[in-house]
């Protein structure tokens, strides 16, 4: 089952720009979803979206199966999330804060020392959250999210503000949440690096369009097929003609051959036929695409 | 079930906040001092307190300097403040995400604003009773009040004062609801004040949502004022009140942005 199944949202702003263009989300339950983009590609709308916090104008959405305009308030009670920058009331202290948020859910008291010890806040006792720096906000925000044992968590980019000791501590904390206790998460980032350590799914969005939606070795895949093999050849007419019948992709640039990347040991066989044939190798060289440029490749025009 | 949890949540969030010690130290301020000035003055106190009315003039004294500027503007500035908690914070999408209606956020908010409110008019009361008494008993030569306390005088004329101040709480309500911007709601709240006080001779006057304190104000001096008349001002602020809640709750349902 999924636990988001978003189709063709589409929303426009106040002052008619289109923020997303038919984004369609699927979310599988127990998976970890990283929503990425780069600033102002639409991933918070889609998220606000998700959530209700922006009035639906096209599309429908889901979650558990369930219609969400129809279920708002029983959907919610299994979601946590953190949307943008942290809300914390800065007058109360830590516990405070969660006892407010457990006013509304309903959730066992004792819930609220459990997910301040999880986030590593068990020992600000009376400090008003004014005083915490970026990353305890954020790590309170997230303790906010988890209050409620949620089955689901809606995380816009939890990592902001932490430093990166704190980063790696939220990651293995996401995914123990994700591994020990099955809760599905869906994380917006808009650094790729950060969230395919994390990830199970990724979505790529930009300029309101889902370019990309699949497994993250779905996103492998394609950075197998985009990393590529170069000789420099001194013929490269007769280096073209030699390999174009094993090779159809194989195109000459100059003094070079492109073709898609090999295994070591033909890229040796292949040195060896050129060879062979009197063509004279000056180097060999493998451009690596990494999910990075991937990335980058996607999201430039 | 869901209405009360949401007050319970929402009543946490006015502790220690501006608004809290708003309410708190504006409700002892002018019992506090017209407990000093009486104390200052105990010659004149001497010859007060063997006065039957005691009470009333007590009352009458504290409510000129409450009712013309402290209590609109302390309305004005705590109905403002609890709403922009939110804007503040940054929570209302927090607050927007949680397994409730909009509707019961948007009278949780109310209720709490007027709980609070009531909670002025208690210790507000409970300060003059002790303007009334503390003096005297901090001066050996004076004697308690002979009167005895008029409970019920005191608590009608603050119900009048607290149904005369809905209409204030209901127009910041709608204002700090709509504008993240803090001077939003206090401009229009000084502003629609100072029309009031300029207009409350105006025939017209009562018309203006932010003059009925100074009427219910200058009634209980037995001054009578060209506008009122035969005119119900409570009346007119109870149906104020109704139709700005009303116009308050179908914008804040409209709102394509929470």
């Amino acid at each position: 089952m999924n636990s988001i199944e978003a189709q063709h949202l589409t929303h426009r702003f106040a002052n008619g720009d289109l923020a997303l263009d038919d984004v369609s989300l699927r979310v599988k339950e127990g998976s970890i979803y990283g929503f990425l983009g780069p600033n102002g590609a639409g991933k918070t709308t889609t998220l606000r979206l998700l959530l209700g916090l922006l009035k639906k104008q096209k599309g429908h959405i889901q979650f558990f199966g369930q219609d969400f305009a129809a279920k708002r308030i029983e959907i919610l009670r299994q979601i946590g999330s953190l949307i943008e920058s942290p809300s914390i009331y800065s007058h109360l202290t830590a516990t405070e804060n969660l006892l407010l948020w457990q006013k509304l859910y309903q959730c066992p008291k004792n819930r609220i020392p459990e997910v301040l010890r999880l986030v590593g806040l068990g020992d600000t006792g009376h400090k008003k959250t004014g005083q915490f720096s970026l990353g305890m906000k954020q790590r309170l925000a997230i303790a906010v999210a988890l209050l409620h044992s949620p089955q689901l968590l809606i995380l816009d980019e939890p990592t902001n503000g932490l430093d990166p000791h704190g980063m790696v501590e939220m990651r293995e904390l996401l995914k123990a949440l994700n591994q020990q206790q099955g809760i599905t998460l869906l994380i917006s980032s808009h650094l790729l690096a950060e969230i395919e350590k994390l990830v199970t799914d990724v979505g790529i969005i930009h300029r309101g369009q889902l370019l990309f939606e699949g497994s993250l070795q779905a996103l492998h895949q394609k950075q197998q097929e985009a990393s590529s093999l170069v000789f420099v050849v001194n013929d490269p007419t007769a280096a073209l003609a030699l390999i174009q019948p094993v090779f159809p992709s194989v195109r000459a640039e100059s003094d070079r051959i492109l073709l898609p990347s090999l295994a070591q040991t033909d890229i040796a066989r292949l040195n060896q036929q050129f060879v062979n044939q009197g063509i004279d190798v000056y180097g060999i060289q493998t451009t690596q695409s990494d999910l990075e440029s991937i990335f980058m490749t996607m999201t430039n025009d | 079930m869901q209405f009360i949890h949401s007050f319970q949540s929402e009543w946490l969030k006015t502790k220690r906040s501006l608004a809290f010690w708003l309410v708190v130290v504006g409700s002892f301020f002018i019992p506090l001092l017209m407990t000093v000035g009486r104390v200052i003055y105990a010659d004149n106190l001497a010859k007060l307190v063997p006065l039957p009315n005691f009470w009333e003039q007590l009352l009458s004294q504290s409510w000129q300097f409450m009712a013309i500027l402290l209590l609109p503007m302390g309305v004005i500035l705590a109905t403002s403040l609890i709403t922009q908690l939110e804007f503040r914070n940054n929570t209302w999408k927090q607050l927007h995400a949680t397994p409730q209606t909009f509707s019961t956020i948007f009278w949780a908010k109310l209720a709490v604003i007027l709980s609070m409110m009531l909670g002025f008019f208690v210790l507000f009361n409970v300060g003059m009773y002790f303007s009334g008494i503390v003096p005297s008993a901090l001066l050996p030569t004076v004697n308690l009040p002979a009167a005895a306390f008029p409970l019920r005088l005191y608590a009608e004329t603050s119900g009048f004062f607290f149904v005369d101040c809905l209409p204030i709480v209901a127009l910041q309500y709608l204002v700090s609801l709509q504008f993240r911007n803090f001077l939003m709601p206090l401009s229009v709240g000084i502003g629609v004040l100072l029309a009031s006080m300029i207009a409350v001779e105006w025939k017209y006057g009562y018309t203006l949502p932010y003059t009925y304190c100074l009427y219910n104000f200058f009634k209980l001096r037995g001054a009578t004022m060209p506008a009122t008349g035969h005119t119900n001002i409570h009346l007119w602020a109870l149906g104020y009140f109704a139709l700005v809640t009303l116009a308050s709750y179908v914008l804040y349902l409209l709102k394509s942005e929470k």
